[in-house]
């Protein structure tokens, strides 16, 4: 189009981000306007590549672990969740019980930890400023219970091949069960400052509609997934770990708008305590770490693990060569499925829609970047 | 819930695809697909309408069997599908020739989109037919800049990092006397 035809349309051109808040990251969005309404987004990915997948056929499998954390800061434990039974499953090592309740008693801790973030991070992006205080201060606790066993607050490089780095005392217990008591008790804060909000719902309610088709051409998981009414969840569709022995649900939306996709992660919290208190009921006694060769030797051939991190579907893919370093490692990030769909979901709504839709889909830059 | 597992071996012999089943508990995928440059996108199309959704698409640099260097890149693509009702997961793998050129599916799957890009900017695979097919994760300044390349040195055959094939099992198992049953 001629730029007197632009003028003629009011067509502009409006680059968002990359230091825009509610990109929440480093991530530029390039937008064809017209007036206030959005012709055409184009999200422009890379400003944070590190090429971990490079990283990870450059050196031992061990020494990859402390990458994994770095790839979704928000939630990091699922990634080494995801990482270290790969090399389980590759390298046929057995896990004792209690290492795999440690491991789902942390990451499903991380993973309220990644919604409460969420839930703040989004509600300002709507223009609401209290929540994030409010899920700031459920969150402290989370991490400070997870730095008194992983020694870090946020990059967790806990577990290790054949179980975890060191085991849980009565202390951590305790304070875990303190936590879950309290964050029941703040759902009722949360529900009037929230999701009863009449604002709240009108940015909310029918604004960027996944449709089933949708999700499955672009291959969206996790909470965006679910709430377009579809129960994927790799915990009960492709169970790992020691999920199958909980009792939890799978919370689903209606119609896949952004509604529908806060009231799912809002939901899972609770799902996540009830995974919790039933891993600390059953914890059984034992060993935390199998014995480990020191050098891993990766058999020749391809491997896949998946995992739900607190996005969506993580897999890893590794080819090994039969040596300790893996000849190929690819990651599929959930974050990086989920925002392609933007540009069709994007086209011909209003920017503050934009926003909204933006961040329901919580994303986390650095692992679409990698 | 999730309803009884079925198996999709058949939907892609049906179609003409050379489908494996694999061991799951080692592997983590069900079926494996070989395809040739001209199945991709019959492939694609078969598993849209089977309803399975795309987990993603990558590269995998090896080095190109003795006597094929001038045909073989070396270049592999590995697409990998899933389901949302059932645990079934499907790799396929298509070697792209000399000219780096293979067939998009982005139309097809719109997801695949990006992960088409990001194969183009780490290995250099162009996918032909691909609406936009810039460099999405690394530098526009630099696009023969492809950093998941092997060197020579470290190059390796595709069987030496490959399952053992199907071939030695059958030779095994006629090796191996009959136990009385």
């Amino acid at each position: 189009m001629l730029e007197s035809e632009y003028q003629e349309h009011n067509r502009f051109f409006l680059n968002m981000g990359p230091q825009h808040p509610s990109t929440h990251g480093v991530l530029l969005i390039v937008l064809e306007m017209e007036g206030e309404y959005v012709l055409d987004p184009q999200p422009v990915l890379g400003f944070i590549h590190r090429m971990h997948e490079k990283m990870g056929e450059s050196r031992p499998c061990q020494n990859f672990m402390p990458n994994t954390a770095r790839m979704d800061y928000v939630c990091a434990l699922p990634y080494n969740h995801g990482y270290v039974s790969l090399i389980e499953r590759k390298a046929e090592i057995e896990v004792p019980k209690r290492a795999e309740y440690i491991r789902v008693i942390t990451s499903e801790l991380n993973r309220i930890a990644s919604h409460l973030l969420w839930l703040g991070a989004y509600l300002l992006d709507l223009g609401a400023f209290t929540p994030i205080l409010y899920g700031f201060d459920d969150r402290e606790h989370i991490l400070d219970i997870l730095e008194s066993i992983t020694g870090s607050r946020l990059t967790y490089c806990y577990y290790r091949f054949g179980g975890v780095y060191q085991d849980i005392d009565d202390t951590f217990i305790a304070a875990t069960r303190a936590f879950v008591k309290r964050l029941r008790k703040r759902y009722s804060i949360y529900e009037k400052l929230v999701t009863k909000n009449i604002i709240f719902i009108k940015r909310t309610e029918n604004v960027g509609i996944v449709s089933p088709d949708m999700a499955l051409r672009y291959g969206m998981t996790g909470p965006n997934l679910r709430g377009s009414g579809i129960a994927y969840d790799v915990r009960k569709n492709e169970p790992y770990s020691v999920y199958p022995e909980f009792d939890f649900e799978i919370p689903v939306g209606e119609q896949g708008d952004c509604l529908d996709r806060y009231m799912v992660r809002v939901k899972e919290i609770e799902q996540s305590l009830r995974i919790i208190e039933q891993a600390l009921d059953q914890l059984p006694d034992g060993p935390i770490r199998a014995k480990v060769p020191k050098n891993i030797k990766l058999t020749p051939g391809d491997c896949n693990f998946a995992v739900e991190a607190a996005r969506g579907e993580l897999s890893y893919y590794l080819v090994g060569d039969g040596t300790s370093t893996p000849y190929r490692l690819k990651v599929r990030v959930p974050s990086y499925s989920n925002l392609s769909c933007l540009p069709e979901l994007g086209r011909g709504i209003l920017l503050p829609d934009l926003v909204s839709i933006l961040g329901s889909f919580d994303l986390v830059i650095p692992e679409i970047d990698r | 819930m999730v309803k009884k597992p079925k198996d999709y071996k058949e939907d892609f012999l049906h179609q003409g695809f050379d489908a494996n089943r694999t061991d799951y508990s080692q592997r983590g995928y069900h079926l494996e697909v070989a395809l040739n440059v001209n199945q991709v996108r019959k492939f694609a199309q078969t598993a849209y309408d089977l309803g399975f959704y795309i987990v993603f698409v990558a590269g995998l640099h090896v080095r190109p069997d003795e006597g094929q260097e001038k045909e073989n890149s070396g270049l592999e693509v590995v697409y990998q599908f899933a389901r949302y009702d059932q645990l079934y997961r499907i790799k396929a793998r298509v070697s792209a020739p000399k000219s780096l050129e293979l067939p998009t599916i982005s139309d097809i799957y719109q997801g695949a989109d990006w992960h088409e890009r990001e194969t183009r900017d780490l290995y250099g695979v162009v996918f032909d037919g691909h609406p936009n097919m810039k460099p999405l994760l690394l530098a526009e300044e630099d696009p023969d800049f492809h950093p998941l390349l092997k060197e020579e040195e470290k190059l390796k055959f595709l069987a030496e990092v490959s399952w053992p094939s199907a071939v030695p099992e059958v030779a095994k198992k006629e090796a191996e006397p009959e136990t009385g049953r």
